[in-house]
């Protein structure tokens, strides 16, 4: 029989109840694996579930001292710190705040917080885990790689052929009237489009070609491809990439490509700034030698404050490093050798603009926390008797207190819980003593307990004393 | 094993009719007070000046607040009933002889030479040499020694006497309301310990008879209601969580170990032995919640390693040999085991600077070793840090991490390196060449 006719012996009953139908839930909203991962799709790993009044002191902090603060204020903060005041580590919520941050940046290019001041773009670093971010070239190759995959270089295309066109074409403005800012950015970044619309890539080019901005770069910069041959003259991204990957070998051209030409790229396209969030950044010294540290922040210090680059002229870069408690003693040394310490103390004896200590949730975090996540899995139009149901308050503090109020425990918590409350029908609601009847189970799950007494690990001195002697 | 046989005592009363101190430092106090009062009256105020000064209290941690001058009368009581147990020991290894109605004390050659041997060679030396007159008297340690290397099959050496608090298992104290509340942490608790006989001893038992025992017990001595739904005093919260505490530890050293002798002489025995660097005995072991007391000595009557050191001989011709590994033979090794247990120890816990009572602690057990071992070996190791002659890179401190509080030192006192106090220590082991200039 062919394979195409026959049917499966089990199949869904389409009225089957839903698993978490009768809390009125869509899903579990909880992430089983709550680490934030920008590349998946599932809006509650990668960051995308984020209630923003859990860090709102943080955030304001930073909109302050850095977002409202004008760029071309040769004094404003190019470097910060924000520092975790937790010594449990991960899962306190620094990525998903960064992520957030960085979304929120991007939203109106910071145009709406600086009161038009300021148009900034924000990029997302994360060093590798494995410590092959040793040097600071290998730190410059990941934070290109967050550029390209920030869009960033393709919305600079569009905006300075979008400049362009409107100088050259009388009614551009009618032609682009219906178009919203996605299909703009697209349809600038398709060359059919233009062969299309009777647009002649050429005359745009040169048009571009004009930027002051432009004119210090080396006639090989990407954006020049085709200029002085008869090849196409449409840019696209790829052209950046491979340029960069491979014409650029050495690590110092490398370093120069990006804070020196794309900074004049970016000032042509109209930016004035540019947030560089780079989370984990102990990832880095955590695996460098002390050596390694020093050269690490002494090359920083250059690309940022008083080197020759583009980007330290003009303070185009705002970076702001995410570290664990404990990274500040671990670079100490370095940052003071490198003279980072005087510039931008990681370890300052008052407290000082550039350094967010991002703080410990509290039970009304975690009430915040869990109710953002399940309205995002509500089932439309259905009421529940209060917003965190299945959860009862206590419920949230008594998980609170278990998982030591770290965000990431929290929510792989919950994740159980609402799992275990599903099986059975009995279970009503999610309370303290529904909890306290599940802990073993709870327990078992939980990683923090590795048993570090094995065996064959301790010396057996009965054994010790009458061994023969090991020859030397 | 050759050695049990001779050991099994028929009669443990010696085990048991130990005197109720844990500190040798008393017997030191004792002598040197001794040396310089005759009358008891004075000795005793010279005693308690001196247990003031070396923070000796009655259980078998120091203190770390100093006493008041004003001494309550309860207080008082307590002090001269161990200023008598020590005066009785002391008299019973000869060290000291008294006028017939005890007004007054003197010193006898014995003790004279032992007081000297403190002045001249320090606490270690004097332990051993009263581990002699211990030995010769009782035969104690035999009995220990010999018991905690046969004790668990699975972990030669190793007995682990778990113990877990409510809140450990998750039980806050303000949710226990009825006796219910304490069934559902006795359940929890019983599953915990049976996981661990089999994890760490490697044989199967079941509790539930015996929590039902203890459950029985507590009902009828009127701790907790009968009727499970009932609530119960809470001022006997503590009371009734020790009983647990005491039940489980017992049933331990008892029926699973057989060891013949009550906890509290275990205990006076093992942390005695702790101070003369033959028996290891921690509360604190990372990751491991309760008791673990292993031994740093072997009986027998010859020993191949240069790494054990003669201290007892017994009257049937076997030894008691002291494991104290030699630093130029062993250094590689204790660098490695640090490193190791950095390492675990950072994955647990998460961060870069960890406590260094913990890293002692993996490190003793693994190697055998004694805390003064532990912290001659991390100087000399420290040293060679500073020098650059190694491959790693060292950072002790003596900061606290936050989420320690002043009480667990109390208990755990700072460790002295390199003639600094510190608490908690980072490594750095990146290795290759460029990075060494």
């Amino acid at each position: 029989m062919s394979k195409l006719t026959r049917k499966p012996s089990q199949i869904q009953r389409p009225d089957a109840l839903a698993r978490f139908q009768k809390f009125y839930l869509t899903d579990n909203p909880f992430p089983a694996e709550p680490y934030v991962n920008q590349d998946s799709v599932d809006k509650r790993v990668n960051g995308g579930i984020y209630e923003t009044e859990i860090h709102k002191a943080e955030f304001q902090q930073i909109t302050n001292n850095f977002l409202k603060k004008s760029q071309s204020d040769p004094n404003h903060l190019r470097l910060g710190y924000i520092i975790d005041e937790s010594y449990i580590g991960r899962g306190n919520g620094k990525s998903a705040f960064l992520v957030n941050l960085k979304q929120i940046i991007d939203q109106e290019y910071c145009l709406d917080f600086s009161e038009g001041k300021n148009k900034c773009f924000a990029v997302y670093v994360s060093p590798e885990a494995g410590g092959r971010t040793k040097t600071f070239p290998a730190f410059v190759d990941i934070l290109f790689n967050s550029i390209v995959k920030s869009d960033i270089i393709k919305n600079c295309l569009a905006m300075l052929r979008l400049d362009a066109m409107k100088r050259i074409y009388e009614n551009f403005d009618e032609v682009i009237k219906s178009m919203d800012d996605e299909d703009l950015v697209n349809n600038l970044n398709t060359e059919e489009w233009f062969v299309k619309n009777h647009f002649d890539i050429a005359t745009i080019a040169e048009e571009i070609y004009g930027n002051s901005f432009l004119q210090q770069l080396p006639s090989e910069f990407p954006l020049f491809q085709g200029r002085s041959s008869f090849m196409s003259r449409f840019v696209s991204t790829t052209h950046f990439i491979d340029y960069y990957r491979n014409t650029l070998k050495k690590s110092a051209d490398r370093i120069n490509f990006v804070f020196s030409n794309l900074v004049d790229f970016y000032l042509s396209a109209g930016f004035n700034g540019a947030y560089i969030l780079v989370d984990d950044f102990e990832r880095i010294p955590d695996f460098q030698s002390e050596r390694q540290k020093r050269d690490f922040a002494l090359q920083l210090r250059s690309c940022l404050f008083d080197g020759s680059y583009s980007s330290a002229r003009t303070g185009f870069y705002d970076f702001m490093l995410v570290l664990h408690a404990g990274v500040p003693r671990l670079v100490a040394d370095a940052w003071s050798l490198s003279g980072m310490e005087h510039r931008v103390p990681m370890l300052p004896k008052i407290s000082s603009n550039h350094i967010i200590r991002f703080e410990k949730l509290s039970k009304k975090h975690a009430i915040l926390l869990l109710r953002k996540y399940l309205s995002e899995y509500r089932i439309e139009g259905s009421k529940p008797d209060y917003p965190l149901f299945p959860f009862t308050e206590d419920a949230v503090q008594r998980i609170g207190e278990l998982s030591e109020y770290n965000a990431a425990r929290i929510l792989k918590m919950a994740n159980e819980l609402l799992e275990k409350a599903a099986e059975s029908e009995d279970v009503k609601s999610i309370n303290p003593s529904f909890i306290n009847k599940s802990l073993d189970m709870l327990e078992e799950d939980s990683s923090a307990r590795v048993p570090i007494i094995k065996k064959g690990e301790a010396l057996d001195l009965q054994k010790k004393a009458k061994a023969k002697r090991a020859k030397k | 094993m050759q050695n049990e046989s001779a050991t099994e005592l028929t009669d443990i009363s010696p085990i048991q009719s130990v005197k109720k101190f844990y500190f040798l430092d008393y017997i030191y106090i004792l002598l040197d007070s001794v040396s310089r009062h005759s009358k008891t009256q004075d000795v005793f105020m010279s005693f308690l000046e001196l247990k003031r000064l070396y923070r000796l209290g009655e259980s078998k941690y120091k203190k770390l607040t100093v006493d008041t001058e004003n001494v309550t009368d309860g207080r008082f009581r307590r002090y001269l009933y161990t200023f008598d147990q020590v005066l009785d020991e002391a008299s019973d290894y000869g060290l000291i002889e008294s006028s017939d109605d005890w007004t007054t004390i003197r010193l006898t050659g014995k003790g004279e030479e032992l007081l000297q041997l403190y002045k001249r060679k320090g606490s270690i030396s004097f332990n051993e040499a009263l581990f002699k007159f211990m030995e010769d008297k009782y035969v104690a340690f035999r009995y220990v020694i010999t018991k905690l290397h046969s004790a668990n099959k699975n972990l030669p050496g190793l007995l682990f006497l778990p113990s877990y608090s409510p809140r450990q298992l998750g039980f806050e104290r303000k949710i226990f309301r009825t006796t219910d509340d304490f069934i559902d942490y006795s359940m929890s608790l019983v599953r915990r310990l049976e996981n661990d006989i089999e994890q760490y001893i490697g044989i199967r038992r079941k509790l539930s008879t015996e929590n039902a025992k203890l459950l029985k017990r507590l009902t009828t001595a009127g701790l907790l209601p009968s009727d499970r739904n009932s609530s119960f005093d809470p001022a006997k919260y503590n009371i009734i969580t020790k009983r647990f505490r005491d039940f489980w530890m017992s049933f331990f050293l008892n029926r699973i170990y057989h060891y013949r002798a009550s906890m509290p002489s275990f205990d006076i025995w093992t942390y005695r032995g702790k101070q003369i660097g033959i028996i290891h005995a921690t509360e604190f072991h990372p990751n491991f919640s309760g008791k673990i007391v292993y031994p740093l000595s072997v009986i027998t009557n010859s020993v191949q390693s240069k790494d054990f050191t003669k201290l007892y001989t017994y009257k049937d011709g076997n030894i008691l040999f002291v494991h104290k590994p030699r630093w130029s033979e062993n250094q590689e090794k204790f660098v490695e085991t640090i490193v190791k247990a950095y390492y675990d120890l950072r994955r647990v816990y998460r961060s870069y600077f960890i406590n260094l009572a913990a890293l002692r602690e993996i490190v003793c057990l693994n190697m055998k070793i004694s805390e003064k071992v532990f912290e001659d070996f991390m100087s000399r190791t420290y040293r060679l840090n500073l020098a650059g002659k190694l491959q790693i890179r060292i950072s002790l401190e003596v900061d606290k991490l936050p989420e320690e509080t002043n009480a667990m030192y109390l208990k755990r006192e700072p460790i002295m390196v390199d003639k600094k106090y510190r608490n908690i220590i980072a490594i750095d082991a990146t290795k290759g060449g460029e990075d060494h200039e």
